[in-house]
């Protein structure tokens, strides 16, 4: 009983691995066919040779280096500024007790209901009257003002873990408040704060609506914007597609695979008990 | 003293305030007040108040049927929820016991929580494509179909394609939040009820589901929120076609802002988005922790 209770456990471990595998294999496999191979029956599972043309065409024809870098730059930045806001926030809602704290979270939280289309074109209104379109220091405060909420709810989880009798302990032997958080509380909530780096890195750099709307010329792109026009645009096949949408996942997956752990207990210990 | 901390404090708020006031309160404000003007682009010289009519344009609207937008956005929220849940449940159920190589296996399953929705919607264009789709292929290959299926371009099968797009991309995210809940469930727990004689299915819907509910409840309310609000795989994969058929609230937002230029009416389904999901969670809150009373 047992072993047909243990093979039966692997079968469905199996079958969720090939169903979580098969569209990421897919998408590599017919970005490494050449463009023939890919519209032609049999469909192979395998291509018969490795093929990097449709990258080389992808960096070769459209500025994808240059997408990457503004993704890139974009995402690093506004991770970073939301973290370093919604860590004081969280701070600051976990251990002063006031009034409107309840309010205040409840107000945070509402974020999470808008429609961002709702939101788009006042926010476009608002750019344009200060001549900030088609700019990337726009993304970035909008993708900072995007992550701010749901950074801030998950910092206040953490700081929440941690007694307050260590900043009180730090008081007593002389520290000021301020350096009681940075020199005690801040290298307790490492973890936290990574995770909720990686988290807002991944939001922003997979962004999409607002930076088609706020974006129009070519150097300025992220590469959900190129993928985007690449929809719409004549000739560009499968192929290349298939080579920009690998070239989009790589990131996010990186910072997944090395900070899963920090993510996952973020995302747990820091959304669900809080 | 406790003054002076008390300012310590709100200093700290004030980037977020500000932040979030201007660029999010002020703006949905704006967007709130847009859902009862007349707002379009190629008429901003007139812009002004006109009651309720966006909202009677959009119920009334010929071209999109209203009501199979509403059944849309039903069946894309409840099918992809249910099923991102179960199969979520199911995994970290799996998981939940240390086996050799989980630390890996658990990276290559929950990866696809890290990806694009907006990708994952192309892929699973390419894959579900009437001619070069794999999808057809390998249905005609294990002989479930013998002629190959348009899944995105006929309207029988469009939403259901989409939805199974959803639910791939949803799976770890329940994995991942199922699996640490069902992991700080107290073994003693178990020990007591085995000894009780209480079988399998037993234990898991009279112990470890009552245990891990807050998690439960939680989670499916996020995702709900998160789900009626991304419209980017449908986007992707029909752009709400063919013929209406993957049509939900939020692609027809999307609809009248880029090919309508119609902010109004787009606000106007706003609005309603916001104020389902209000309502929601207000009734899904009392609902399920008058259950948690009575237990």
């Amino acid at each position: 009983m047992k072993i047909i209770g243990k093979f039966l456990k692997f079968i469905a471990l199996m079958m969720f691995l090939i169903l979580a595998l098969v569209p990421l294999y897919w998408v590599i496999i017919t970005s490494l066919k050449n463009s023939k191979e890919i519209y032609t029956f049999p469909i192979k599972y395998l291509p018969e040779l490795i093929s990097f043309e449709s990258y080389r065409k992808l960096f070769a024809f459209t500025n994808f280096a240059i997408y990457f870098k503004n993704s890139l730059t974009v995402a690093l930045i506004a991770s970073f500024g939301a973290l370093l806001i919604s860590m004081f926030s969280g701070y600051a809602i976990s251990r002063y007790s006031f009034k409107f704290k309840k309010y205040i979270l409840l107000s945070l939280f509402f974020t999470q209901m808008i429609p961002i289309f709702m939101v788009m074109v006042p926010l476009y209104e608002m750019f344009s009257k200060v001549r900030m379109l088609d700019k990337l220091i726009t993304l970035i405060i909008l993708y900072t003002n995007m992550m701010i909420p749901f950074s801030t709810i998950m910092a206040k989880a953490f700081f929440d873990r941690i007694p307050v009798s260590l900043e009180e302990a730090a008081e007593i032997d002389g520290c000021s408040k301020q350096q009681a958080l940075f020199k005690i509380v801040l290298p307790l909530t490492l973890p936290g704060l990574a995770a909720i780096f990686s988290f807002s890195f991944i939001n922003t750099w997979n962004e999409l609506f607002l930076a088609v709307m706020f974006i129009n010329s070519d150097a300025k792109m992220t590469i959900p914007v190129a993928l985007n026009s690449f929809v719409s645009k004549m000739g560009v096949g499968w192929e290349l597609m298939s080579a920009g949408i690998v070239i989009a996942l790589l990131p996010t997956i990186i910072v997944f695979a090395f900070a899963q752990r920090y993510i996952v207990s973020g995302l747990t210990e820091g959304v669900i008990k809080g | 003293m406790r003054n002076k901390n008390s300012k310590f404090f709100l200093i700290m708020l004030i980037p977020t305030f500000i932040s979030v006031i201007l660029l999010t309160y002020i703006p949905i404000s704006k967007g709130l007040i847009m859902a009862f003007q007349n707002y379009n682009l190629y008429d901003l010289s007139n812009i002004h108040f006109i009651g309720f009519k966006n909202f009677q344009e959009v119920f009334s609207d010929t071209s999109f049927n209203f009501l199979q937008i509403l059944l849309n956005t039903f069946l894309w929220v409840i099918g992809s929820l249910f099923f991102q849940f179960v199969l979520g449940f199911v995994l970290a159920l799996l998981m939940t016991k240390p086996f050799k190589g989980r630390g890996l296996y658990s990276g290559l399953v929950f990866y696809p929580w890290a990806l694009s929705a907006f990708a994952i919607g192309l892929i699973w264009a390419w894959m579900f494509n009437g001619q070069f789709g794999i999808i057809n292929d390998i249905l005609k290959k294990i002989g479930l179909i013998h002629q190959n299926i348009g899944f995105l371009s006929d309207p029988k099968y469009a939403l259901l394609s989409v939805i199974i797009a959803n639910i791939w991309c949803g799976i770890p995210f329940f994995a991942i939040m199922l699996l640490a809940a069902l992991q700080s469930v107290p073994s003693e727990i178990y020990e007591a009820a085995e000894i009780d004689g209480a079988g399998y299915f037993k234990r898991l819907f009279h112990i470890t589901i009552p245990y891990i509910k807050p998690t439960i409840i939680n989670t499916t309310l996020l995702r709900t929120i998160w789900i009626m609000n991304s419209p980017e795989i449908i986007y992707a994969m029909t752009s709400g076609g063919p013929a209406n058929s993957t049509n939900i609230l939020a692609t027809q937002m999307i609809s009248k802002i880029y090919n309508f230029y119609d902010y109004g009416q787009s606000s106007a389904i706003g609005v309603m988005i916001m104020g389902i999901l209000i309502v929601y969670t207000i009734i899904y809150l009392k609902i399920t922790s008058l259950k948690e009373f009575s237990l």
